[in-house]
């Protein structure tokens, strides 16, 4: 073993963690989903809903994941094998590695989209004289060897940014480039607010309406939110409290900043484009054709219109970036520390692998749209589903709690917290791939989200089983400790 | 077009709860959590270690330790606790809000 694997990097501030949890959890969802899907479930109402889910289900589940990478001082699979012993059960870590892997393959292609918006901006494309947005969108989709170029250089830059190491490389970034989103998006919202019109935008988005908190359909909308756009279970907040340094704290910066300091994100993007968007009768659920077809078309018409899309688009490519970053440092962390490959070897091999399996995505908008799909609707809770469960019923929530959590913590986390982790998240879960399989029923994602479901685990338990050999539990003596 | 000061109050009352429930306490969060590591550095510059659990939390902790004896834990939770106890009597400042009547009570494990 090579002494760059003896020393464990660490985050060289507290705020450096900060924004690397933020910066992870904040993507080009934040932006153009969180405030349509607000306004469509009740506005207010919706708004308390998501709130209580954070603290419910997001704020309990980050403080878990954390709290065991700090305390395996591990990536994704060591500290999955922390929980669950040697053998074929450490799969579910490389269940979680696995999907982190199927997502970037599909998200490094549209971070690459985020940066050729970028550019445009600055070549100030968007309010030439007879721009046209869709057309240029269609241009740019028709054009395969620009996609692939871009989704190329996306994964260059992020490889560059990751062989620079943790607090040179990843820490130096997020402590720029969410800082930099905030800004971007506060100036845009204090002249979005101030456009004739505004006021329709703002209250699509923020109107109680009251009867909505007794609908399903708001709960399932907040509960979706609350798990997805936190980025819960996607080991990310295992490998960024890896990192942490000896006197941190867990529950504080891991948990409830980061999951109310990422929605908070989202409430700005509605103050920065909801205004706009009724401001100039723009369609509000056009999704992605939002930022890439819809606002576009409203920047020429803005006095400045020029450097409102600068920053607009500079700020949707870093919370896309960051996001991009972070996830892959997950694969980076654990391939390097399960394989005799140092750092820089590690982050060629996977940068590489995820240019190649990105090459499909690159070419086909479809494909693309089809594996996102997939992943959101059951890769990704697959995933939650594997880290709560190693932490829940082979670790042990109150082991965890006492061990890891409340060590050098910022606030104190009463016993409330272990059936949370035990069972309530796990259920809720299994809920939501349950809802989303039914809601899906018989058409071909839902397919190819069953096969996720299945070859996944399977692949998983099968490889590690043969690497390591039958399973060793750790706990050899009963969970005792660990029960809640 | 409505302009923002035509909105009715049910808006109002939307964007209200936003700003002070997300930023509010996002921004409460990150303030407290940066001043607390404040402190750490300035403690653990002044004192070379600190007090690494709270009260409560350490009393979680010696009921962790005095119920689970056959844990395959319990030595690092042990090492844990005792290493906390150490520190506290070694140190002037505590971190956590200990007092001494507390701090002098407290035996290893």
């Amino acid at each position: 073993m090579s002494e760059a694997k003896v020393s464990r990097a660490e985050w060289g501030t507290r705020f450096g963690f900060l924004m690397a949890m933020i910066g992870a959890m904040v993507g080009v969802g934040n932006i153009w989903r969180f405030p349509f899907v607000t306004g469509e479930n009740g506005g207010g109402a919706f708004i308390l809903a998501f709130l209580i889910l954070l603290f419910l289900l997001a704020v309990p589940g980050l403080i878990a994941e954390v709290a065991l990478g700090r305390y395996a001082g591990k990536g994704v699979i060591g500290s999955i094998r922390e929980a669950v012993g040697s053998g074929g059960l450490v799969g579910l870590g490389l269940v979680v590695v696995l999907v982190n892997f199927a997502l970037m393959t599909y998200y490094a292609p549209l971070i690459g989209w985020t940066l050729y918006y970028m550019l445009h901006s600055f070549l100030f494309t968007f309010t030439g004289s007879g721009f046209e947005a869709g057309a240029f969108l269609d241009a740019f989709f028709a054009n395969p060897a620009m996609m692939i170029a871009m989704h190329t250089v996306v994964v260059a830059m992020m490889a560059g940014v990751l062989y620079a190491g943790i607090s040179n490389g990843v820490e130096r970034v997020v402590t720029f480039a969410v800082p930099a989103l905030v800004i971007a998006l506060a100036a845009m919202a204090v002249r979005a607010v101030t456009l004739p019109g505004a006021g329709e935008g703002l209250a699509f988005t923020f109107t109680v309406q009251w009867e909505y908190l007794t609908f399903s359909d708001t709960w399932i909308a907040a509960l979706g939110q609350a798990l997805f756009s936190t980025g819960l279970g996607w080991g990310i907040a295992i490998t960024v409290g890896s990192y942490l340094r000896e006197y941190d704290d867990v529950p504080l910066g891991g948990g409830v900043f980061t999951a109310i300091g990422e929605a908070s994100i989202g409430i700005l993007a509605a103050f920065a484009i909801f205004p706009l968007v009724f401001a100039y009768g723009l369609e509000p659920d056009a999704g992605a054709g939002l930022a890439f077809v819809s606002l576009v078309q409203v920047f020429p018409e803005m006095p400045g219109g020029a450097l409102w899309a600068i920053l607009f688009f500079t700020g949707f490519f870093l919370a896309a970036l960051t996001s991009g970053i972070v996830i892959t440092e997950v694969l980076t962390t654990t391939v390097e520390e399960e394989t005799p490959m140092n750092r820089g070897q590690t982050v060629l091999a996977v940068c590489g692998l995820i240019w190649l399996f990105g090459l499909p995505s690159a070419y086909s908008v479809e494909f693309l749209d089809f594996a996102d799909l997939v992943f959101a609707n059951w890769g990704l809770p697959l995933a939650t589903l594997c880290i709560i469960v190693a932490i829940g019923w082979f670790f042990g929530p109150e082991r965890l709690r006492v061990l890891s959590v409340n060590q050098n913590a910022g606030i104190y986390v009463g016993s409330f917290w272990n059936p949370i982790v035990k069972y309530v998240i796990p259920a809720v879960m299994i809920f939501i791939m349950g809802f989303f399989a039914w809601e899906n029923f018989g058409e071909d994602i839902m397919i190819a989200g069953m096969a996720v479901l299945v070859t996944f685990p399977v692949v998983g338990y099968l490889i590690m089983r043969y690497l390591e050999g039958p399973s060793q539990p750790r706990d050899a003596v009963g969970p005792a400790g660990g029960d809640d | 077009m409505t302009g923002v000061f035509e909105m009715e109050v049910e808006a109002w009352i939307g964007i209200g709860v936003a700003i002070v429930m997300f930023w509010g306490i996002a921004s409460w969060a990150l303030v407290r959590t940066l001043r607390q590591e404040d402190r750490k550095v300035e403690l653990v510059g002044r004192q070379k270690r600190l007090d690494t659990y709270s009260p409560a939390a350490l009393d979680d902790l010696r009921e962790f330790i005095e119920n689970n004896p056959e844990d395959p834990y319990v030595e690092d939770a042990r090492e844990k606790y005792n290493r906390c106890v150490e520190n506290l009597r070694e140190i002037e400042e505590y971190y956590y809000d200990w007092t001494d009547a507390e701090v002098d009570s407290l035996e290893s494990l």
